[in-house]
């Protein structure tokens, strides 16, 4: 991948609604790599690693568009932030100890991501177009990966029952992918995104309905939109996972 | 699950080479595990995956016999060991 071009002249809600994704992005890969070693075979397991790896790879991009070069500090940006200053999603911060969660959430994370690269694919920001066509390529291969567990699962009745239980248990908290940031609207205008993330929940809507069940939306709870300001309450203990070994020695070069 | 064995190939060297084996359910799950497992280091261009039990093994009495069989080696030794000593016979003589 070649250097990214140096963003200095990156508007705030640019920068807002590419830390949205890149926020998602690096908090999906570390739920995914949490996997390593426990998931429920070994097959699985190195798949779902290097997924999550490809997500880490992606969130790395984004936040590289940010920073202007990849030997800015970008673990500045990526780590150290205080936890209003992040952007990510309820979805991707909740901690979901049953892999069933997990494998339901991978795919209702995949079809959303799947749209929203879509938003960057004409955007006036070049490098970000870029970025979303090699993202889209990889993410092909996600979904690929997610439809091939549940064409089988969903079809044996203990395991359709256990992914469809947690399919109504994530539901609502799967809707904060579309709660935009506090300056999305000016992102849209200046053409950083072709859309909002709200306009992504009906296409995304009808996926899962042909996925699993057609659902009864309104009865879905989403909770209060706070335009990704405010964590959900797992968001501390996984950060602080995510820190222990680089806390060991900042000054380290890995 | 079903055993699948995995095979790779850089493209335009080398031939397919057995990487090693992975269980999955059914035949998609094998190509997106072995992709994920064998291949997320573009280790080769070209992939097959097959299924074990389509593999034809005949039993060791049936490679066996050939074991004792060295004039099928073709390293040369035996006949350049008898040209020279034709060679030498015939210098001798001559």
């Amino acid at each position: 991948m070649k250097a990214p071009k140096p963003m200095a002249d990156l508007s705030p809600a640019a920068r807002d609604i590419i830390l949205a994704f890149a926020d998602d992005e690096h908090l999906m890969g570390q739920q995914h790599t949490e996997w390593i070693g426990v998931a429920p075979f070994l097959e699985e397991d190195l798949a779902f690693a290097s997924i999550g790896q490809d997500e880490l790879g992606h969130a790395a991009l984004l936040l590289e568009a940010i920073v202007g070069s990849e030997d800015a500090d970008i673990d500045a940006l990526a780590f150290y932030r205080e936890p209003s200053d992040w952007r990510s999603c309820a979805l991707t911060e909740v901690n979901l100890p049953e892999w069933s969660d997990t494998l339901v959430r991978h795919w209702l994370y995949d079809a959303a991501e799947e749209l929203r690269w879509q938003l960057f694919a004409g955007s006036s920001v070049q490098h970000l177009a870029d970025i979303s066509v090699r993202a889209a390529s990889e993410e092909r291969f996600h979904r690929r990966h997610g439809d091939a567990l549940l064409d089988v699962l969903l079809t044996v009745d203990d395991a359709r029952d256990r992914l469809i239980a947690s399919l109504h248990k994530l539901l609502p908290v799967a809707l904060t992918l579309f709660d935009g940031p506090p300056t999305e609207a000016d992102a849209i205008a200046e053409g950083v995104i072709s859309g909002s993330l709200d306009g992504l929940r009906a296409p995304w809507q009808q996926r899962v309905d042909s996925r699993f069940e057609p659902v009864d939306w309104a009865a879905v709870a989403a909770p209060a939109p706070n335009q990704r300001t405010q964590r959900h309450g797992d968001f501390a203990p996984l950060l602080a996972r995510m820190l222990e070994v680089l806390d060991l020695d900042r000054s380290v070069t890995w | 699950m079903t055993t699948f064995e995995v095979f790779l190939k850089k493209d335009g060297r080398d031939e397919f080479r057995h990487v090693g084996a992975l269980e999955a359910a059914n035949d998609e799950l094998a190509l997106v595990s072995a992709r994920e497992c064998y291949v997320r280091r573009a280790e080769g261009d070209l992939l097959w995956v097959v299924r074990r039990d389509n593999i034809l093994h005949p039993d060791r009495d049936f490679t066996a016999p050939n074991a004792t069989k060295p004039h099928r080696h073709h390293s040369g030794e035996a006949v350049a060991a008898r040209r020279k000593a034709l060679r030498e016979s015939t210098q001798t003589n001559g």
